[in-house]
């Protein structure tokens, strides 16, 4: 989907816990996410320190589809979340 | 550990008023096996019905098969943990009833709607492509149709429809007590010759372990999340893993997969000849972060560097993303000097030419395919239904279209069709390039 969307034009961050398959499948921009059912947050903390997280991913995301990037790209979001 | 298997070939099950096994021919008191069936409350309808390879036939609502097996010495009884005690088991002697399998179906509605935990259920034709697209289209079977109590839990049902198709199996099992088998094999892993390779066999499981029932269990505790241990295959054969039994699809193994490993039978055969067979790594995968299937991964070779392996075989059960855990096994055995050797089914779509797995390593650089699971199949009309349902959902997702189950029906993969997918290589198998 996501490169179908760039032969589109339209930059994509791909979130993905499984980023070593979308590089595999040559994703050009990916972030790194945190587990499969939950890319972008985790329920198991609290809820402050999940939003913490969360708006962490995002603003790596966002970060991602500005970047210049050659091929595919891995961006990790800082997951330590407690300090 | 030493077992004895004593093999009993079924060419013919009779239903009548006495148990009986004499020169291939099986005689069940039906009644008896329906009264005990419904001694559970949860069942209230129970009936059997002999099919063989060749009659017109489709069998409906398949949950799962198994193989008759009975211990006769050594520690412990079959299914143990199931029906019994959780005693060892892997020593001794066992009778088994090749041939045939029981095979349970039940009407079951579930109280699950969507995603991994809805229950299935699955065909079997005797006859035509049907048959041939599965292993147990040659064997003859006895079929167990029961209907469950409505309302019952997902876990009800399993325990149900599980006690209910072991304790039929044992039952006609001890038919073979006192009779003269056809053949004996013997299972002992204990002589290995030096100068052989040491190999063992890694076999991943996916496991659902936030379901009441994780898809696999050993001495009937559903593996939930757990890191590797190692299973002698004498506890393979006398039935020590076991399945959902609310969950019958073609990808997924049954019991009577696990009596039957033909990878464990292929090592055992060439053990002392080929290689010193050291045993069974059972591994839990399709851990949820990329973490957690480095880790296992890691955890699996370790495992298999301390008991001493040169070679892998590594197979796996499920789909998606565990197949990820099962790569990168792969590469953390070749990392560690462990020659391996991936056994897999392929998806590859309608047509075989989409991308035939979903994750790929250098490191993985042996794999033995065991064919097309994506491939469609035509199932003619039939003429006579056995089973529960005469109308099934070919597909899962809830409100799928339902269709007649006599008629004819087109698969868009093997999934419905019990043993129509070779995940551990039984099968032989042909591949053309055009």
């Amino acid at each position: 989907m996501s490169k179908e969307l760039e032969k589109a034009g339209l930059p994509v961050a791909l979130v993905s816990a499984m980023y070593p398959v979308a590089e595999q499948v040559r994703a050009n921009r990916i972030v790194k996410g945190v587990s499969i059912p939950h890319p972008c947050g985790d329920p198991s903390l609290p809820p402050e320190l999940d939003a913490r997280l969360r708006r962490e991913i995002v603003q790596t995301a966002l970060k991602a589809l500005g970047a210049e990037v050659k091929g595919p790209t891995l961006f990790t979001p800082n997951m330590t979340v407690s300090g | 550990m030493r077992l004895e298997l004593a093999d009993y070939p079924v060419k013919q099950i009779r239903l009548g008023r006495t148990f009986r096994y004499q020169d291939g021919m099986l005689e069940v008191d039906g009644p008896a096996l329906v009264e005990m069936i419904l001694r559970d409350g949860r069942i209230v309808q129970a009936s059997l019905a002999v099919v063989r390879p060749g009659d017109k036939v489709r069998i409906t609502g398949i949950r799962d098969l198994v193989e008759p097996r009975v211990k006769v010495s050594g520690n412990g009884q079959v299914f143990p943990g199931i029906l019994g005690p959780v005693e060892a088991v892997g020593d001794g002697r066992t009778h088994r009833l090749s041939g045939m399998t029981v095979v349970a179906t039940a009407a079951y509605e579930g109280t699950v709607r969507a995603g991994l935990g809805v229950q299935r259920s699955a065909l079997l034709d005797m006859c035509g492509p049907g048959a041939a697209a599965s292993k147990f289209g040659a064997l003859a079977h006895l079929v167990l149709i029961m209907k469950l109590r409505d309302g019952l839990s997902e876990l009800d049902a399993h325990t149900a429809i599980q006690a209910a198709e072991f304790q039929v199996a044992r039952r006609v099992a001890e038919t073979t007590i006192g009779v003269e088998p056809s053949g004996v094999e013997v299972y002992d892993l204990s002589v290995r010759r030096p100068e052989l390779p040491n190999v063992v066999l890694i076999q991943g499981c996916l496991t659902d372990d936030h379901h009441v029932h994780s898809g696999v269990s050993y001495y009937g505790l559903p593996i939930r999340e757990s890191l590797s241990t190692v299973v002698h295959p004498n506890e393979l054969l006398d039935c020590a893993m076991a399945v959902n039994a609310t969950r019958g699809i073609g990808y997924f193994p049954i019991t009577w997969d696990w009596q039957n490993h033909p990878l464990v039978l292929g090592l055992y055969r060439d053990h002392g000849r080929r290689v010193n067979f050291l045993g069974m790594i059972l591994q839990r995968i399709r851990y949820e972060t990329f973490h957690g299937k480095e880790v296992i991964a890691q955890n699996a070779a370790q495992l298999a560097v301390t008991l001493g392996a040169e070679g892998a075989l590594v197979a796996w059960l499920g789909s998606g993303n565990a197949f990820v855990d099962v790569m990168l096994t792969v590469r953390a055995c070749e990392r560690r000097g462990i020659d391996t050797v991936l056994v897999t089914y392929e998806y590859g779509g309608k047509d075989g030419v989409d991308s035939p797995l979903l994750f790929y390593v250098p490191e993985a650089n042996a794999v033995v395919s065991t064919g097309s699971r994506d491939r469609w199949l035509d199932l003619p009309e039939i003429e006579r239904l056995v089973g529960p349902y005469e109308r099934v959902q070919i597909l899962s997702y809830p409100g799928a279209p339902v269709a007649e189950a006599k008629g004819q029906l087109t698969l868009d993969a093997r999934d419905m069709v019990i043993g129509g997918v070779d995940n551990w290589g039984k099968e032989s198998w042909v591949c053309n390039a055009y």
